[in-house]
């Protein structure tokens, strides 16, 4: 427990608290009697929270204290103002946050109020982005405070809290812990607030898991909002001022005192730090405007009503605390849509909550006839016409302080009888509801709910049920085996009991950004405020007009998470037009990521620069990841200038790169490019043509590395050469030699028998090897024995291949067709599924290629199969007449046929008996005797020697 | 009279205990109930200082607060209860201490199987009597639910859903018309139920869709779903205390070591984080884990270890008897066991040491055993 000291616990002298304080003491020491451990920490916690109450009300200015979420706080705190008519208002709340609460008219509550920073200047760098929020909701005294200061002229409001960049300052050096996890379920609306520090007013809770767990144990209730509704809320509704104050502060002292010392050392020293900080503030603010404390009114947390700072009060002694500078961090600000979901889950209260106060607010409204503030111009809810300032009453000055206390906490809590056409409403229209849902329920369900709910109160001792009461009882007696639709009766109670509210931003609230967007869109005709999902439909063939709406959907998907705008037909490529988009819009729902574009921009294409260029500037960058930037800006921008500056950035990242991983991202994207500049321009940009030439050299240079290299694929390889040999005409019309690509396919000496293949595929490309060659190679491979099982890899290699070197594909069918034949099943088999997953995932668009020629080469029905003969053994065998050289024709060959004899006993004594085939016509007369011809080149001699014998006789 | 019996039911168990809270009892008690509606939450949960008895109630059922309450309030309403969950969540165990606390008789109790008839809810004939007699109300067997409507008191009906369709729906008229009648008879053929007459139902939510209830008898009942206790103070709790309860009844004098208990716990803990995210039955475990499965193994353990050990319990004899439990289909089971002792105790063993090495010792031997 903290430590009290003993000055801190003495009663200004006259206090009216003393009786009490005696009594407290006389309790402790009989208490103490039981428990013999420590009965000094009892007497010394009792007497302090006393000395705390008292000390809070002799204060000169008057202290308010809150709680959150606490309708009896907002009454306190309507009731209080029309009473005392102050000046000026200190508010709890980050001071920076000033500007905004003007804009809180323009919006439908409950929003919030951010603090948003991404240019971190003096904090952890992983820190980014910073936000900070402040959720303000209807039923809460902040916003009664802040809707009579700023409705009434000549009454100001100070915001007193430290200022969102010492939230972080404050906070642990250490990374920050993970963002809390917003609920099951609804979970789309309880992550309204994204991932930020929440903030809020009069945080009240115990300090210490067991103080509550025993609260709530010994209170019979469920969780920590049940408990305080139960046993404060609802006593203090109906309390005066003097009762509420003292009661607050009471239980914000006593949760302040009873906390383990060890474990909160660095909250406490926190929130000490905000108290000084406040009252330094508040003190700096009346010597500034020499305003009346009498006049003023200071809210703030009970939890801070009962501070022990040395700078608490007026007239503390100066201290030497100085308020620490802020950091450069440039901070923005703006108003996000809060909803009571996203409230809940970030401050870790009870589901259903937030809107079971938002009821029992407008119930009191109700019940005890107080007129609420309320914002002139605000939307939503009833509205009310702003009160008129009544004739000033002579403030009432804080009266004489007197002890409510004592009768307050004697007695037992005065709850209001049972509302029972409150309850029997409830109870119908939950069976409505449940039937609406799926459920079997009907009257007699009605009630069975009425009476469990009485029942229930009954036996958690309350005498009118609450609404978690009634929830139970919902829940018991309609709640069967299975929930039929997508509600369960818990969930629908919490509709029923005022169901989630979502606040809304209104539109001159809105950063500049998100204005434009909601003007850009306005065309469309729908209405963007809605939260539900809305079809647009954008005919852009008839009406052009829409075409600057769908270029700037496009960039908002872009830019937008997904869900926000999702185009349902249509899509944005290089060198497509669209003719018809209809897109999914869900603008409202989120608000609050549109909101926060505009912290980093005026308009929608400056942030989508920002992020192209970001990424591009990105120390992780890529080729690929620049080209990708080229292509956006092209497709969403299309500023010539901004895509000349991506491009050239590009071209640094390659000549940058040392390895070749992104290789086939880099050569599908820098054709497709190519392929739009040569349709749309003259002539390609400067910045195309260097990086063709800087990609020829940059990968002949990788070339017999990547060859080599262990952990680069034979698909980057293939791409490399892909990109080497379709760039190579206009590299080489660029200026580039086309020896330093021979060179490097020289020196590039593989030993994964895919690479080889490639290699080889290369070489076939760059006339270095003739297909013929390649053919016998792999001919030779098959009849290898040792080699075989390597086969399927080289068969890899060739279907990569077929990227760099298309020319090949005949071929790779060829040799497809003949491993499928030749190959052992225990070879074959196994290699199977890896030919089709890498023709699936790596090399999508091969497979048309390869089908097709497959189409080309195999027949097309059965009957045709039996018949058929592969093209390659046709050629193999009918090449075998006409493979021979041809031997002379003309002359020679006549006169051979005319005078048959001697050329036929040479043929006798050389053993060869062939008939004479008969003589071609034309030309080439001898093509007909391959034999003959054959003879003679090898045997030229003689042929010589006749040819000079006759030749006279044939000259 | 408690001594006689194996296993005494909860009124004769507590007797002292109610007769002492009814002594004290001054709050409303609905119809012809013996305890207040508070006082039966006291009963079973157990009593706090701020309750203000003079004596210490202990607590006998471990479980959300929020599911007593609503169970005791549907019986003073016109509803039957249906306590739905689990297997070995607790529900007959709670339905024996309403039944005890309410109406001091928890053991008029109808056992749902497939064998069960519209007779076992109504009334049969006592046939030799009727042959010599005539059918008359002497010679009528009320059924344990036409007893309590003319005591009126509680009726206990385990395993609903094993019933089928048509014999559950017998309830149907008793639970909202409150009378059954005797066609057979001509005069007096009309049994009331008294006040403070209500059924209480369990089902086990596992056998959905066996014998689905009709949709007339679901809207007669509340539902109270009694979820599987994962919370590991609470569930330590419950296997202490029934422990503690059989122990007693074996009569065998045995200390049940804290470590031990923390191992079982703990090794239930990770097979239900197993079976929680397999994506089929075959990677599951048969059993439903449950805390009633624990206790199962703890006293296989204790027995094991008093009748055939030296009397302590051993990490060895626990491991033993938990894989014995849940190694229930071959290979499947088996599989999953020797996955669990390779892939966790055994790094655990090497970690923390101490009893984990015994343990896991002592699960090996009996999954060679078996394999």
């Amino acid at each position: 427990m903290t430590t009290t000291s003993t000055a801190a616990e003495a009663l200004a002298a006259g206090s009216p608290f003393a009786a009490l304080r005696d009594q407290l003491l006389t309790a402790a020491e009989t208490f103490a009697a039981d428990a013999a451990d420590a009965p000094d920490a009892v007497s010394g916690i009792l007497a302090g929270i006393v000395a705390d109450v008292d000390r809070a009300l002799r204060e000169p200015l008057e202290i308010f204290p809150v709680c959150h979420h606490s309708p009896a706080s907002a009454l306190a705190m309507a009731r209080r103002l029309r009473e005392k008519q102050p000046k000026v208002i200190y508010l709890e709340l980050c001071e920076d946050l000033r500007p905004l609460l003007d804009e809180l008219r323009n919006c439908r509550l409950p929003v919030a109020l951010q603090a948003f920073a991404s240019d971190l200047d003096g904090f952890p760098p992983g820190w980014g982005p910073l936000s900070v929020v402040a959720p303000i909701t209807e039923a809460s005294a902040e916003y009664q405070a802040i809707a009579y200061a700023l409705d009434t002229p000549g009454v100001e409001i100070v915001l007193v809290d430290r200022s969102s960049d010492h939230v972080f300052q404050w906070l642990p050096r250490e990374p920050p812990a993970a963002a809390p996890q917003a609920g099951e379920g609804e979970a789309e609306d309880a992550s309204l607030h994204g991932d930020a520090v929440g903030i809020e007013i009069g945080d009240l809770r115990p300090g210490f898991a067991e103080l509550e767990e025993h609260l709530l144990h010994h209170g019979k209730v469920r969780h920590w909002s049940e408990w305080w509704d139960q046993y404060v809320e609802q006593p203090l509704a109906g309390a005066d001022y003097e009762t509420y104050r003292q009661v607050m502060v009471l239980i914000g002292s006593l949760f302040r005192r009873l906390r383990p010392s060890a474990s909160s050392a660095r909250s406490d020293r926190r929130d000490e730090d905000r108290e000084r900080y406040m009252w330094t503030r508040m003190r700096e603010h009346l010597a500034a405007t020499g305003a009346d404390p009498a006049e003023c009114l200071y809210v703030c947390g009970a939890y801070h009503a009962a501070s022990r700072v040395a700078e608490f009060g007026l007239h503390a002694e100066p201290t030497d605390y100085a308020i620490e500078p802020r950091t450069a961090t440039r901070w923005l600000y703006g108003l996000i849509p809060s909803s009571h979901s996203a409230i809940e889950a970030q401050f870790g209260l009870a589901s259903g909550s937030v809107s079971i106060a938002a009821a029992t607010w407008a119930k009191a409204l109700a019940a005890s006839g107080v007129k609420p503030y309320r914002l002139q111009g605000q939307q939503g809810g009833k509205s009310g016409k702003r009160p008129k300032r009544a004739p000033a009453p002579a403030a009432p000055a804080p009266a004489e302080v007197t002890d409510r206390l004592s009768g307050f906490l004697a007695r037992p809590p005065a709850l209001s009888g049972l509302d029972e056409a409150e309850l029997l409403g409830w109870c119908v229209d939950i069976v409505r509801l449940a039937r609406r849902n799926g459920y079997l329920a009907s009257t007699a369900d009605a009630i069975a709910v009425f009476e469990t709910s009485i029942l229930l109160a009954g036996m958690r001792n309350r005498a009118r049920p609450t609404p978690y009461d009634f929830q139970d009882a919902a829940v018991t007696c309609i709640e069967k085996d299975v929930v039929p639709g997508r509600r369960d009766v818990r969930r629908l109670c919490e509709i029923l009991l005022g169901g989630d509210r979502i606040g809304q931003v209104g539109y001159h609230a809105l950063p500049p950004l998100a204005q434009d967007v909601y003007d850009r869109l306005a065309p469309l005709g729908l209405d963007l405020t809605k939260r539900t999902q809305q079809r647009a439909l954008l005919d852009l063939a008839a009406d052009p007009d829409l075409e600057p709406c769908s270029q700037l959907l496009w960039m908002l998907r872009y830019l937008l998470p997904d869900g926000a705008v999702r185009p349902i037909m249509g899509a944005r490529r290089l060198g497509e037009r669209p003719i018809q988009e209809s897109w999914d819009l869900r603008i409202g729902a989120h608000q609050r990521e549109i909101i926060e574009l505009g912290y980093e921009g005026v308009t929608v294409e400056q942030v989508l620069e920002q992020r192209l260029r970001r990424s591009v500037w990105d120390p992780q960058a890529t080729p690929a990841v620049a080209l990708k930037a080229v292509e956006d800006a092209i497709l969403y921008l299309g500023s010539r200038r901004f895509t000349d500056e991506l491009g050239a950035r590009a071209v640094e990242l390659l000549a940058a790169e040392r390895t070749v991983d992104d290789a086939p991202e880099v050569l599908r994207r820098i054709r497709r490019l190519l392929a739009h500049y040569r349709s749309t321009e003259p002539e390609l940009p400067a910045w195309c043509e260097s990086f063709v030439t800087e990609g020829y050299a940059h990968y002949c240079t990788l070339l017999p590395t990547a060859f080599v290299a262990e952990d680069t694929g034979v698909r980057q390889v293939g791409a490399m050469l892909g990109f080497l040999f379709s760039m190579e005409g206009l590299a080489l019309s660029l200026g580039c030699d086309r020896a330093q690509l021979e060179i490097a396919v020289r020196q590039s000496h593989p030993e994964a028998p895919a690479k080889v293949a490639l290699l080889w595929a290369a070489q076939t490309q760059l006339g270095m090897m003739t297909q013929a060659e390649l053919r016998a190679r792999c001919a030779e491979l098959m009849d290898n024995p040792l080699v075989l099982p390597a086969f399927p890899q080289y068969l890899s290699g060739f279907v990569q291949a077929l990227e760099p070197v298309p020319s090949l594909t005949p071929f790779v069918v060829e040799l497809l067709s003949t491993a499928f034949g030749r190959l052992p099943d225990a070879v074959l088999l196994p290699w199977l599924p890896t030919l089709i997953t890498t023709l699936r995932k790596e090399s999508p668009e091969l497979v048309p290629v390869l089908v097709r020629e497959a189409g080309r080469t195999f027949p097309a029905s059965l009957p045709a199969l039996d018949a058929w003969t592969p093209p390659w053994s046709a050629r193999a065998k009918g090449a075998a007449p006409s493979a021979g050289p041809s031997g002379g024709g003309g002359p020679v060959a006549a006169l051979l046929a005319a005078h048959p004899a001697p050329t036929d006993a040479v043929a006798a004594l050389l053993g060869i008996d062939a008939p004479w085939a008969p003589a071609a016509p034309g030309a080439g007369e001898a093509a007909g005797h391959p034999e003959a011809a054959a003879l003679l080149a090898a045997h030229p001699g003689t042929a010589t020697a006749v040819a000079a014998l006759l030749s006279p006789a044939l000259s | 009279m408690s001594a006689e019996m194996l296993r005494a039911p909860a009124e004769v168990k507590y007797a002292e205990e109610l007769d002492w809270l009814e002594s004290v009892d001054d709050g409303p008690k609905p119809f012809s109930w013996r305890l207040s509606p508070k006082m039966v939450r006291i009963f079973i949960l157990g009593s706090e200082r701020s309750d203000g008895l003079e004596r210490e109630i202990p607590q006998k059922w471990f479980g959300d607060r929020s599911f007593v309450e609503r169970a005791i309030v549907t019986l003073a309403s016109d509803r039957g209860l249906l306590l739905i969950g689990d297997p070995g969540t607790g529900k007959s165990w709670l339905a024996e201490l309403l039944a005890a606390a309410i109406s001091r008789n928890s053991t008029l109790v109808v056992q749902g199987t497939a064998g069960t008839t519209e007779d076992h809810i109504k009334y049969s004939w006592n046939v030799s009597m009727v042959i010599a007699k005539g059918q008359s109300r002497e010679s009528m067997i009320p059924s344990p639910i036409m007893t309590a409507m003319e005591q009126g008191v509680i009726g206990r009906f385990e395993e609903l859903t094993r019933a089928t369709s048509d014999v559950q729906d017998a309830l149907i008229s008793i639970l909202s018309e409150k009378y059954v009648s005797i066609p057979e008879l001509d005069d007096d053929a009309v049994v009331f139920a008294k006040p403070g007459f209500s059924i209480i139902a369990t089902a086990n939510s596992r056998d959905r869709g066996v014998n689905d209830l009709s949709s007339a008898l679901k809207r007669r009942f509340n539902f109270v779903r009694i979820p599987v206790v994962s919370n590991k103070k609470s569930e330590a709790e419950i296997v202490r205390f029934r422990t503690t309860e059989l122990l007693r009844r074996h009569s065998i004098e045995l200390e049940l070591p804290p470590t031990l208990l923390d191992i079982l716990l703990q090794s239930f803990a990770d097979l239900r984080a197993a079976a929680a995210s397999a994506s089929s039955d075959d990677e599951k475990l048969e059993s439903a884990l449950s805390t009633a499965e624990q206790i199962g193994v703890l006293e296989d353990a204790i027995l094991h270890s008093h009748f055939f050990g030296d009397r302590t319990l051993r990490p060895q004899t626990l491991a033993g008897s938990l894989v014995g439990s849940l190694a229930r289909r071959s290979p499947e089971d088996l599989a999953i066991l020797n996955k669990y002792w390779h892939g966790v105790v055994e790094p655990r063993s090497k970690k923390e040491g101490g009893p984990w090495q015994e343990f896991l010792d002592g699960g090996r031997q009996a999954l060679e055993t078996l394999s």
